[in-house]
């Protein structure tokens, strides 16, 4: 039988680095059942019946965040045969409170005291005899980053699990506290497994309500364990979780006292306060910060002698999907007689819209790798810090900002970059509106108005950022006085890492995970509906006989799109066209510029933001219902790869559909509003129902900003605050 | 006094916190409870950086207020 162990302990204590090292290319990344929590499993290296959990990042046992309910979760439901709990040696005291109370679970622990390379140039030393003798269970010294006694530290876990031998349990709890807990044992006694008395019996202690759901207690029984805290509580004064967390910090305090052996500190500031002191400077911080952003979408998308992106991306889009592919798959399919209908498919359809999308995955690769990068040294959680002050004015917190960062480069990874959020709200809201800041896909529309109507000016795709954030703000103020979104963003509390030189095995992992999930989204959805569209595009009825069509402007698209068309004739481009491109543009966005060019009769290939086919799209839009357009194509539901994502995110039908149908929504009325408003104006429009219409959503929208928020105040927090609330109802 | 009035690079012990909250726990999770040193490392708009034990956390202006020390 393979043998379990769990990888624990606190954020930022090395566990990814540990993980993968021990591990190495033997894992297996996906989702904890129920939520989007990422669950990553792996071999231990050279010893295939082992398997090591590991588990998200956690300070306590008592969850507060998603993260800490799935751990808490998978260590006490599926009781692994070890934990190795990791712990970062130079903030010993914080990570043995988490080791604490992994011991309380009756499961065999082996500590790791990591980074003690650091400790030991800090000065410090860190008897582990000592540290093992005081809390039951081995202890190893280890340097994750450089593979120090990381396999040793694997090893004594296997030992342990094997043995299933746990120590005797330290004393954490003195006086009434312990008396008080030695009680609760004795009546919860046969009511469960005896390795984990001490655990329920100090999770009843802090009236944890998951447990005593769990062991289903009589009335007479809790009132017996309630009459126990509530005079330890009269007696200590504070309230029973309190009295645990101070009686554990005293213990640990002692045996810290008795094992680690701490340097006097001559300079209070470290590295990392220094450089904190000028990066979220309250006058350099924001400057700082524009400046690591320009320079990295320079990097990777702009248009100068080091983007590398784009240059690897034009290479793929014009080299490799342009030059090498299609011939070589046409020419091949010819060599073995084909028959042109599927030779059609294949090259037209799925090489040309796979290739499509899997141009963007060398400027994708580029961006995420910098964005990995940025995380991996620290700096990603200072960005929140600095953006916390901005976006808690429209009812974000801080960490949605990362999110959109993200999701100017591509929606997909975007919204999962939401998971780190710990307020379900916070999170939900930050999916809704992450696709409204225009992602790289959507700069080709862009440009392809900007050049054909605008004269090439830059201010088209300064005011597309302008709208995504206003859509943003806008959307923020307006959903947070709605009942769904009721509620304060949650306090902004987040440990800052220490600044460090990025772990390269680590950020290459993260980079390569977020661009195969990408790329494979890409296979599936992206392949199936280019696949669809395809045949709608070229399969039609002529002469009321069903078959291949000559003009697509007699194609099955053609008919669905005029059929449809009038939706958008209020928006200015009722044209069949101009929706079929929308259409496509849920595919992938920058399939808008394609599709006009395929549907205007261009033959031959388009650049990117279509400049041959400017002349013609000038013809059939004024700059209005262009800018009309433009606007409801950005806003709009993303593309099926970033639906999936949201699909995912949200795991739940209900607010998926709320999140796609709310984006769909709020694109039509900005749309409308600017075409029928901005027409009445310029005259291109003569006053009609729909300008009533639009006065009248400018009217709601101002009513929805500025109305009392009439769920001021009304706080939920947690999971921890929701399951308390429904465990009472 | 309250930490949103501690001068940056003044180290401080925490004297009380308070509000009963799950949030409350948190803090305490990651270092904060009474008795401990903290020093306020930087401000940024009534926002925190403080040091607890060996670890940096960012506090926003209503959490920093529920922590006295002096």
């Amino acid at each position: 039988m393979a043998i379990k162990i769990a990888l624990a302990g606190n954020p930022n204590s090395g566990k990814t680095t540990l993980f993968n090292d021990l591990t190495g290319s033997n894992q297996f990344v996906g989702n904890w059942p129920g939520v989007t929590v990422e669950k990553k499993e792996g071999k231990l290296k050279g010893h295939d019946d082992v398997v090591i959990q590991d588990l998200p990042g956690i300070y306590s046992l008592s969850p507060y965040t998603l993260e800490e309910v799935v751990a808490r979760g998978y260590l006490v439901g599926e009781k692994p045969d070890a934990i190795l709990n990791i712990i970062d040696g130079t903030n010993i005291e914080r990570n043995l409170y988490l080791t604490t109370q992994l011991i309380e679970l009756g499961i065999p622990v082996v500590m790791a005291v990591n980074m003690i390379d650091l400790v030991r140039k800090n000065g410090d030393a860190i008897d582990l005899k000592r540290l093992s003798k005081e809390l039951g269970c081995e202890a190893v010294a280890i340097s994750a980053l450089k593979g120090e006694g990381s396999r040793q530290a694997a090893e004594l876990a296997v030992a342990a699990a094997q043995h299933r031998r746990t120590g005797e349990l330290p004393h954490v709890f003195t006086g009434s506290v312990e008396h008080a807990i030695a009680h609760i044992e004795e009546s919860i006694q046969g009511k469960v497994d005896a390795r984990f008395l001490r655990w329920y019996a100090v999770k009843l202690f802090e009236r944890d309500d998951k447990v005593q759901q769990e062991l289903g207690l009589d009335d007479t029984t809790l009132a017996h364990i309630d009459a126990h805290i509530a005079d330890c509580e009269k007696e200590m004064d504070d309230d029973a979780e309190s009295i645990i967390t101070n009686q554990r910090y005293a213990y640990i305090n002692t045996v810290v006292g008795r094992a680690v052996q701490k340097k006097a500190r001559t300079e209070h500031m470290t590295a990392s306060d220094k450089i904190d002191r000028i990066v979220t400077n309250r006058i350099l911080a924001l400057p700082i910060f524009a400046v690591v952003m320009a320079l990295i979408y320079t990097i990777a998308m702009g248009s100068t002698g080091f983007s590398f992106g784009t240059m690897a991306t034009d290479w793929t889009n014009d080299v490799l999907f342009g030059e090498v592919v299609p011939p070589a798959v046409s020419g091949f399919l010819e060599s073995i007689g084909c028959a042109p209908w599927l030779s059609g498919l294949i090259v037209d359809g799925i090489v040309a819209g796979v290739g499509a999308v899997l141009g963007f995955v060398p400027q994708m690769l580029v961006l995420f790798l910098l964005l990995s990068i940025l995380e991996d040294v620290g700096y990603m959680a200072r960005v929140a810090f600095i953006m916390d002050r901005i976006f808690r004015r429209f009812g974000l917190s801080g960490k949605s900002f990362i999110p959109m960062l993200v999701g100017t480069g591509c929606g997909v990874p975007g919204v999962m970059a939401s998971r780190t959020i710990e307020n379900e709200r916070d999170r939900r809201m930050t999916i809704m509106t992450t696709c409204f800041i225009p992602c790289s896909a959507k700069m080709p529309i862009i440009g392809l108005f900007a050049g054909a109507l605008f004269g090439g000016s830059g201010l088209v795709a300064t005011s597309a950022y302008f709208i995504g954030m206003a859509a943003i703000i806008v959307s923020g103020i307006m959903l947070k006085k709605t009942k769904l979104f009721a509620g304060d963003p949650a306090p902004f509390v987040m440990e800052l890492p220490a600044y460090h030189i990025p772990a390269w095995g680590n950020v290459l992992r993260a980079t390569w995970e977020r661009g195969w999930s990408f790329i494979k989204r890409a296979g599936s959805v992206i392949l199936a509906s280019t696949i669809v569209l395809w045949f709608l595009q070229g399969f039609g009825f002529t002469d009321g006989a069903f078959g291949m069509v000559e003009d697509n402007n007699t194609s099955l698209l053609a008919s669905i799109g005029g059929a449809v068309s009038f939706v958008f004739a209020p928006l200015g481009f009722g044209d069949w066209r101009s929706t079929v491109a929308t259409v496509t543009g849920l595919i992938a966005k920058e399939n808008v510029v394609a599709t006009f060019a395929v549907l205007f009769g261009f033959a031959g290939e388009v650049s990117e933001n279509g400049d041959e086919i400017w002349g013609t799209i000038a013809a059939n839009f004024t700059a209005l219902t262009a800018y009309s357009f433009m606007i409801f194509n950005l806003l709009c539901a993303p593309c099926f790869a970033a639906m999936g994502a949201i699909k995912r995110e949200m795991n739940n039908p209900r607010w998926t559909a709320i999140a796609i149908g709310y984006m769909c929504l709020l694109a039509y009325c900005t749309s409308l509003v600017v075409y029928q408003l901005g027409g009445l104006v310029t005259g291109e429009v003569a006053f009609n129902f729909f300008t009533v219409v639009a006065a009248a959503l400018v009217v709601l929208a101002l009513w929805l900003l500025l109305r009392p928020n009439k769920y001021e105040g009304v706080n939920e927090t947690s999971y921890r605050a929701k399951a308390a609330a429904s465990s009472k109802a | 006094m309250p930490l949103t009035m501690a001068k940056p690079g003044e180290v401080l012990t925490i004297r009380k916190i308070t509000g009963r909250d799950e949030v409350r726990q948190h803090l305490a999770e990651l270092g904060f409870v009474v008795g401990e040193l903290v020093c306020v490392v930087n401000e940024l708009g009534g926002n925190l950086i403080v040091q607890v034990k060996e670890s940096r956390v960012a506090l926003d202006k209503t959490l920093a207020a529920r922590i006295l020390a002096s």
